[in-house]
């Protein structure tokens, strides 16, 4: 019975704020800026804060190199959660076991190529995965 | 500077005169290189790569690229334990992070080569070379002492001497085609 009150109170909330998500990301990361222990990657390393093509970025210190790196719209939207995964340690030996996520519904992965930043300052590769769909990637285009 | 700024104010030349004056012009504006880095951040590059220039001449990095900070770092000892190639007995610089739109000038006063690389970016080959004068004060160059623990990417980009010597300055094509090979020249 308290139960199905909390689904059903669930529901009604859904309903009410128009939520989109089968899975909603955490509350503690859900909008801008996310809860301690995230903190902005422009106070921790010398970066823009907003990053063209990634948006404004979080991430727990603890979690450097990989992550997750929590990635928000202007609007403090969470767009996409953020895998930065050095070459130098996808070897036999290393790899990356059981990174944590936003929990929010994944639309589709990106994985890509960089050379580097500050913060993670070797070649790595990005595993993006957005939240939101391709075309909705235009809003943290700029 | 001043002493000579004042000299051609005095003779009432002012601006003008200024415009009029190659030396002068050399001395007060300096050469620029770009740090630039492709779209999804997948090549990052300083344009030029190699630049000529004389003693007393200065350099200015600009970051051009919105999404990347960039350094322009001298190799020396001093600094972050890097081997040195530049000359002997010569202070080294170090342009610290560069934010999107900020720049740092350097000015060069003794003739020879000079190697600089980026920070966050050496792995990936983001580095540069000026000669400056003749191409003397290169004891690092002959002996090879200055290649110990640089990567490999690096070592591949550096332009040879007599191509910066024989254009002035040497561009690389940082673009989608560009997979960290040898750099090729174009003017
Ligand atoms: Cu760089």
């Amino acid at each position: 019975m308290t139960s199905f009150k909390i689904l059903s109170g669930l529901a009604l909330f859904c309903a009410m704020t128009g939520t989109a998500f089968a899975h909603g990301p955490a509350d503690s990361v859900a909008m801008s800026p996310p809860d301690a222990p995230f903190q902005a990657v422009s106070a921790l390393v010398p970066l823009p804060d907003f990053l063209p093509g990634m948006g404004q970025l979080f991430v727990d210190p603890a979690t450097l190199p990989a992550g997750p790196f929590m990635a928000y719209d202007h609007d403090g939207a969470l767009v996409s959660t953020i895998y930065m995964l050095p070459l130098s340690q996808l070897t036999p030996d290393q790899g990356f076991d059981d990174l944590t996520t936003s929990g929010a519904l994944v639309d589709h992965v990106d994985v890509v190529y960089n050379a580097g930043h500050p913060g993670v300052e070797e070649p790595h590769i990005h595993v993006i995965l957005w939240h939101v769909s391709p075309a909705d990637e235009e809003r943290v285009a700029q | 500077m001043n002493i000579t700024r004042r000299h051609l104010i005095g003779l009432g030349g002012g601006a003008a005169a200024l415009l009029t004056m190659p030396a002068i012009i050399r001395a007060a504006e300096p050469f620029d290189i770009v740090m630039q880095g492709g779209k999804n951040g997948g090549h990052v590059w300083f344009d030029p790569i190699g630049l000529h220039i004389q003693p007393g001449d200065s350099v200015r990095w600009i970051n051009m690229d919105k999404g990347n900070s960039h350094t322009a770092t001298a190799y020396h000892p001093s600094l972050f334990d890097h081997p040195r190639r530049m000359p002997r007995n010569t202070k080294p610089w170090d342009s610290d992070y560069l934010l999107p739109g900020e720049s740092f000038v350097f000015t060069f006063s003794k003739p020879g080569i000079y190697d600089y690389y980026c920070i966050p970016h050496e792995a990936a080959g983001m580095v540069g070379r000026i000669v400056v004068g003749s191409a003397r004060n290169a004891d690092w160059l002959r002996s090879g002492t200055g290649d110990k623990g640089v990567p490999e990417a690096a070592l591949n980009m550096f332009p040879g001497i007599d191509a910066i010597l024989g254009m002035g300055r040497v561009s690389i094509d940082g673009t989608e085609t560009q997979q960290g090979g040898a750099a090729h020249a174009h003017s």
